[in-house]
């Protein structure tokens, strides 16, 4: 077990490595420097700034510089959108946000998904399972923002109960509603197919046929027995689900109009506010792959076979 | 010894199949996988049925213990279990039925145990679906016990591990173990040491033969392998294509078998005895499509002896022994003519027979 | 133990007993004749055999969910393909006098009547305001001003305590004029409100309710109304235009062709480079295979969402350097735009793992045959076989993969284009154009439900087509 928990960290923290210095030499290797589009100023005060921003110095310096930095939490500070605002402040201020949309979006994305999957398998072939099948299938061809411009359309507005846009001002459970429905939509579709298909294949299992024979009842053959090995290939879908979720965050806070860590980051891209891409791309990378982590370590919880090697038989 | 005595005191049979009929239902059409067997079994013995892949051999195992699964149905017959109608007993009576009054073990105990629980706790959880009111610890105590006595060492720590740290062969004995903790009055055993190596083969056999003599229950042994019937069985039905061929007790089915199949059977195995360079005869042709069964004797096509009438109607079980029984129409040739010709005829019916075999 | 059903009747048995034995009924004799070979052959109903491909094509086509799905994607790629050729508008085509026009229009008639209309109501509030006028008795413009500057003059003068400098007093004059205008405005409503005035409207969107006109369907402008009227023909604009008079219809179209040709070709390019990666690990084994994996599981773990963001961030300036420089496929660059080559070159970089995992697979199954084989040595019949039985099951997985790959990237590629780091304009995406129609979505919700139900049912459609094909070519029993 401790082998494979330090496989597993190792592997999050090359990840992490790896993007950091992706990240890095990307944005070192764009022509010119980022002063460019503005008014371009005199070569003194260019100077001046490569100088403050430690631009002038070789790749390699700049690199193990940035990254001591990224560690003691200094991520350098926005050139263009919030001048002179440390991104780490930016990230600290706009991140909870996102975070608490996305995570009650995962959750109930989860919660109502192996349930439905189950009710599907359980139900297979009835009109109960053709009509969540035919939901679900829809719900996975619909991207993030057709779903949330449906919910806008249907359920916000005037006379209706929820707001049309995020009001900073006045945030109450309401303003949470449509965003996290939208989010966690496709999750939910997602995971509900998984779980269908895993507990399909859990019931054609060999062991259930011991269970029956042993006299056990129904209930407890499915909740103990089935359940319980069909929800190991449905973590396997949890981790990328939880990326996904992050990254349809964008989507929904533009949509939504939320002052979240996403749209800012899809602004700076546009801005080319260097210093805020990367900033919020290591940090984002970063939170999926502890993510990821802690999804692969549950599976240890669930699944007593895992040693070294990830997976089943 | 009180066994014997239980033994006497019982006179209903332990199980009674009547002409069986199981049918699956699928978009293809109506596959008869049992069509009509009947046998009986008492306590105490046990039962080999011997039939090749598709025989339907696992299926009416599965009738009995109500584990059919749709689109597979009975559609005719009887099973009397211990005097009661196993058929018309409702879903509660059938899961309390299933583990107290008969078990069952399966072929390929690599996958029949479920990897994510302990052992231990798949053993305890068979004693409490049956019986409520066990503690946890009552329960644990007899699960060990059961472990010891099918030949697991170290049961204190073997009740915690996971199936995945058990070898093959011990997985199979943690099945029977699992099988027989409620002490059910019936094994049905499906083809248990099938997926096993030669040797742990042995073992398993002899932990079953141990085992039966100690509870005195009934054990239906489902094999495609002639010898394993032969080390453990007492009585033997043969099976091609739904439907029984022959039946009768070991020694007559190997010493005087009555069915072209089973002689065909017999050939074709590899014998420590055969001589040097002696060719395994295979019998000839494929197995029957079960989904349009042709009308008349299923083994026909393969048969050599095959006559007219075999291929337009099913041969009636003829006895040819004391509880010896066989389905072809050269017994019914020969059971005519040794009625019509009578005591003369007799000598010529014995040499005709002993050129077949 | 409680009976919670009901016992099932027991069943009879469907035969007599076999056992029983009618010594009259035996047929006759010659019945008990050895039978031929041939009788035996008749016997026996072959059941035909069918080859894998026709049979996974008759599962597929029995497949109505499929079939369905199949179509609507054969109407789609009309609609995307052969449509723009139909329409007379290039989708970069702007066209003046025709810009924000709605999917219906009013007819020429209408309109004239509609103006008429309004031009009547006008001149009845315009004489019902100067009878209001006339009945208030207010002085004319002119006088009111006078008295008006001369009131306000005398009043500063009296706060200063005395006459005024000429110059102050022109400045005051200026400012007055202004504030004169809007007292005399005031009265003037004061009297018309005064004197009830009808209260009719002059929208026009009110007076074509009240005068009962409907709207026809698909979108005109003016301009075109007339040259419609004057004998041309005149292709509608079917969904309206948008803010630069570009054919809206035409836009979709070119948008659904965007999104298909970039799902097909980023499933192609996963396909290609998944396949060799996954052959050359899984045919070369050993440390080679080892260190191929491993690499694998890396880029598996790496954010591929934020790799394209960072990749379209950073590759402007080449590519705009490289569209100057007018070197090879420069026209391409341009067409595409930034985004959209990022969007590629991380396809290339990250999404071909699942696919080299498959392909791998197979490649490590045809080596164990293989070996098989030459342990057997069969000769040149063995592997030919082999390659019957085994490609089929290669082919079925991989082309299913690339298949479900396509409705993945048309989803990935709209989620860019909505985000505004999908296509460049004017290139448009049916992402793009929900991004365009969002700020507008309450007053006119059609222009976004255009391209988002087009967008989703033709993901739908490629992901029920793509399971259909899975279960077809999957010779395991269907789920």
């Amino acid at each position: 077990m401790p082998k494979y928990i330090a496989k597993r960290v190792f592997m999050a923290l090359l990840t992490v490595l790896v993007v950091a210095c992706i990240t890095f030499f990307l944005m070192h290797a764009i022509p010119g420097n980022p002063w460019l589009s503005e008014k371009t100023p005199a070569p003194s005060v260019i100077e001046a700034l490569n100088k403050k921003y430690g631009l002038d110095q070789p790749l390699p310096v700049q690199l193990v510089k940035y990254l001591g930095n990224m560690l003691r939490g200094d991520f350098g500070a926005s050139i263009k959108m919030s001048k002179n605002r440390a991104v780490a402040s930016i990230i600290a201020e706009k991140f909870p946000v996102s975070a608490k949309i996305g995570a009650i979006s995962i959750l109930w994305s989860v919660i109502v998904a192996v349930p439905l999957g189950c009710l599907s398998a359980y139900k297979r072939s009835t009109w109960v399972d053709s009509t969540l099948r035919v939901v679900c299938t829809i719900g996975i061809s619909m991207p993030g923002f057709v779903v949330a411009t449906i919910l806008l359309l249907t359920l916000a507005g005037e006379g209706r109960p929820f707001p049309t846009m995020w009001n900073v001002n006045d945030v109450t459970w309401r303003s949470y509603v449509l965003p996290c429905l939208a989010l966690g939509f496709y999750p939910m579709c997602y995971l509900a197919r998984q779980t269908r298909t895993a507990m399909l294949d859990a019931i054609n299992q060999e062991y259930i046929k011991t269970a029956r024979s042993k006299g056990l009842k129904t209930g407890k053959i499915i909740f103990k027995h089935a359940l319980r090995n069909a929800l190991i290939p449905v973590i396997t879908y949890l981790g990328p689900q939880i990326a996904f979720t992050l990254c349809g965050g964008f989507v929904v806070e533009k949509v939504f109009s939320i002052p979240g860590l996403g749209r800012y980051f899809v602004d700076s891209i546009q801005a080319r506010d260097y210093p805020v891409i990367m900033g919020t791309t290591i940090f984002l990378a970063t939170f999926i792959v502890v993510m990821n982590l802690i999804v692969d370590l549950l599976y240890k919880v669930v699944d007593p076979r895992i040693n070294l090697e990830k997976g089943g038989n | 010894m009180a066994e014997n005595q239980n033994m006497e005191a019982q006179s209903e049979k332990l199980l009674e199949v009547k002409d069986l009929h199981v049918s699956f239902f699928t978009p293809a059409g109506e596959v008869k996988a049992v069509g009509g067997i009947s046998y009986e079994l008492n306590y105490g013995e046990v039962m080999g049925i011997v039939g090749e892949s598709g025989s339907g051999k696992s299926q009416e195992a599965y009738a009995i213990m109500g584990l059919l699964q749709s689109p597979g149905k009975v559609i005719g017959g009887s099973i009397t279990f211990e005097g009661e109608d196993v058929l018309a007993k409702s879903r509660e009576e059938m899961t309390e039925f299933r583990g107290t009054r008969a078990a069952m073990i399966f072929q390929n105990p690599m996958t029949s145990l479920n990897p994510v629980y302990t052992v231990g706790n798949q053993l305890i959880e068979a004693l409490r679906t049956h019986d409520k009111k066990i503690t946890k610890k009552e329960a644990a105590k007899r699960a060990m016990e059961m472990l010891e006595l099918v030949g697991i060492n170290n049961v204190d720590k073997r009740m915690k591990q996971y199936p995945h740290e058990f070898s093959g062969g011990m997985r199979q004995r943690v099945m029977i173990a699992m099988g027989l903790i409620c002490h059910p009055k019936l094994l049905i055993a499906d083809e248990p040491t099938t997926a096993l190596d030669v040797t742990i083969q042995a073992q398993i056999l002899e932990l079953m033969k141990d085992l039966q003599k100690k509870t005195q229950m009934g054990i239906i042994f489902i094999t495609h392998n002639l010898g394993v019937v032969a080390e453990i069985c007492d009585k033997v039905s043969v099976m091609y294509a739904g439907k029984i061929v022959e039946q009768g007790a070991v020694n007559d089915i190997f010493y005087h078998p009555s069915h072209p199949y089973t002689l065909g059977l017999l050939r074709s195995m590899p014998r420590v005895d055969a001589d040097e360079h002696e060719r395994l005869i295979p019998i000839e042709g494929t197995p029957v499509d079960m989904l349009n069964p042709p009308d008349g004797c299923p083994f026909a096509p393969r048969c050599e002896h095959c006559m007219k009438i075999c291929l337009q109607k099913m041969p009636p079980h003829v006895e040819i022994g004391e509880g010896h029984k066989s389905a072809c129409w050269l017994r019914v040739l020969e059971k005519k003519k040794d009625e019509s010709v009578g005591a003369e005829g007799g000598a010529e019916v014995r040499e005709s027979k002993q050129k077949e075999d | 133990m409680a009976d919670k059903k009901m016992k099932k009747a027991p069943l009879g048995s469907l035969q007599p007993d076999p056992d029983i034995f009618d010594w009259n009924d035996l047929p006759a004799d010659d019945v008990f004749e050895k039978a031929s070979g041939q009788e035996k052959e008749s016997f026996i109903q072959d059941r035909k055999s069918v080859s894998y491909w026709a049979d996974a094509w008759r599962r597929l086509r029995h497949n109505v969910v499929a079939m369905v799905a199949a179509v609507v994607l054969i109407l789609i790629m009309l609609f995307a393909f052969v449509g723009p050729m139909l329409v007379p508008y290039g989708y970069a085509q702007t066209i003046r006098g025709a810009e924000n026009l709605h999917p219906w229009h009013t007819s020429l008639q209408d309109q004239l009547r509609v103006e008429e209309e309004i031009q009547r109501r006008k001149d009845v509030l315009q004489a019902a305001e100067e009878e209001a006028l006339t009945a208030a008795a207010l002085p004319s413009w002119e006088e009111f001003k006078d008295q008006y500057v001369a009131e306000q003059l005398a009043a500063e003068a009296a706060k200063q305590g005395g006459k005024l400098t000429r110059q102050r007093e022109n400045i005051l004059k200026a400012q007055m004029a202004n504030e004169a205008g809007k007292a005399y405005a005031a009265l003037k409503e004061q009297a018309a409100a005064d004197k009830d005035a009808v209260t009719i409207s002059t929208d026009e969107e009110t007076v074509k309710k009240e005068l009962g006109i409907g709207n026809r369907p698909f979108g005109y402008s003016r301009a075109e109304l007339e040259r419609k009227a004057a004998g041309e023909k005149v292709f509608p604009h079917v969904f309206g235009t948008d803010y630069l008079g570009r054919d809206r219809m035409v836009r979709v179209m070119i948008g659904a062709r965007v999104s298909l040709i970039v799902g097909v070709c980023s499933a192609l390019l996963v396909l290609i480079i998944g396949a060799v990666y996954g052959a050359i690990s899984g045919y070369a084994g050993g440390v080679v295979d080892t260190v191929m994996q491993r690499i694998v599981e890396l880029i598996y773990s790496i954010p591929e969402v934020l790799v394209i963001l960072l990749i379209s961030a950073t590759l402007k300036p080449f590519l705009d350097d490289y569209q100057n420089a007018g070197k090879l496929f420069s026209g391409l660059v341009t067409m595409l735009g930034p985004n959209l080559i990022s969007m590629f070159i991380a396809f290339a970089l990250l999404y071909w793992v699942t696919m080299s995992r498959i392909v791998r697979g197979q490649i490590l199954q045809l080596k164990n045959q293989e070996y098989v084989t030459a342990a057997r040595a069969l000769g040149a019949g063995g592997g030919r076989v082999i390659k019957r039985h085994l490609l089929p099951n290669c082919i079925g997985q991989i082309v299913t993969t690339t298949f479900l790959q396509i409705p993945s990237a048309i989803f990935l590629e709209s989620f860019l284009s909505f985000l505004g780091v999908g296509v460049s304009a004017p290139l448009t995406s049916l992402g793009s154009m929900c991004s365009e129609a969002l700020a507008g979505m309450y007053t006119y919700p059609y222009r976004l439900l255009f391209p988002a139900v087009i967008l989703s049912v033709m993901i739908l459609s490629l992901n029920l087509f793509g399971d259909g094909l899975r279960d077809a070519l999957d010779p395991r029993l269907k789920k």
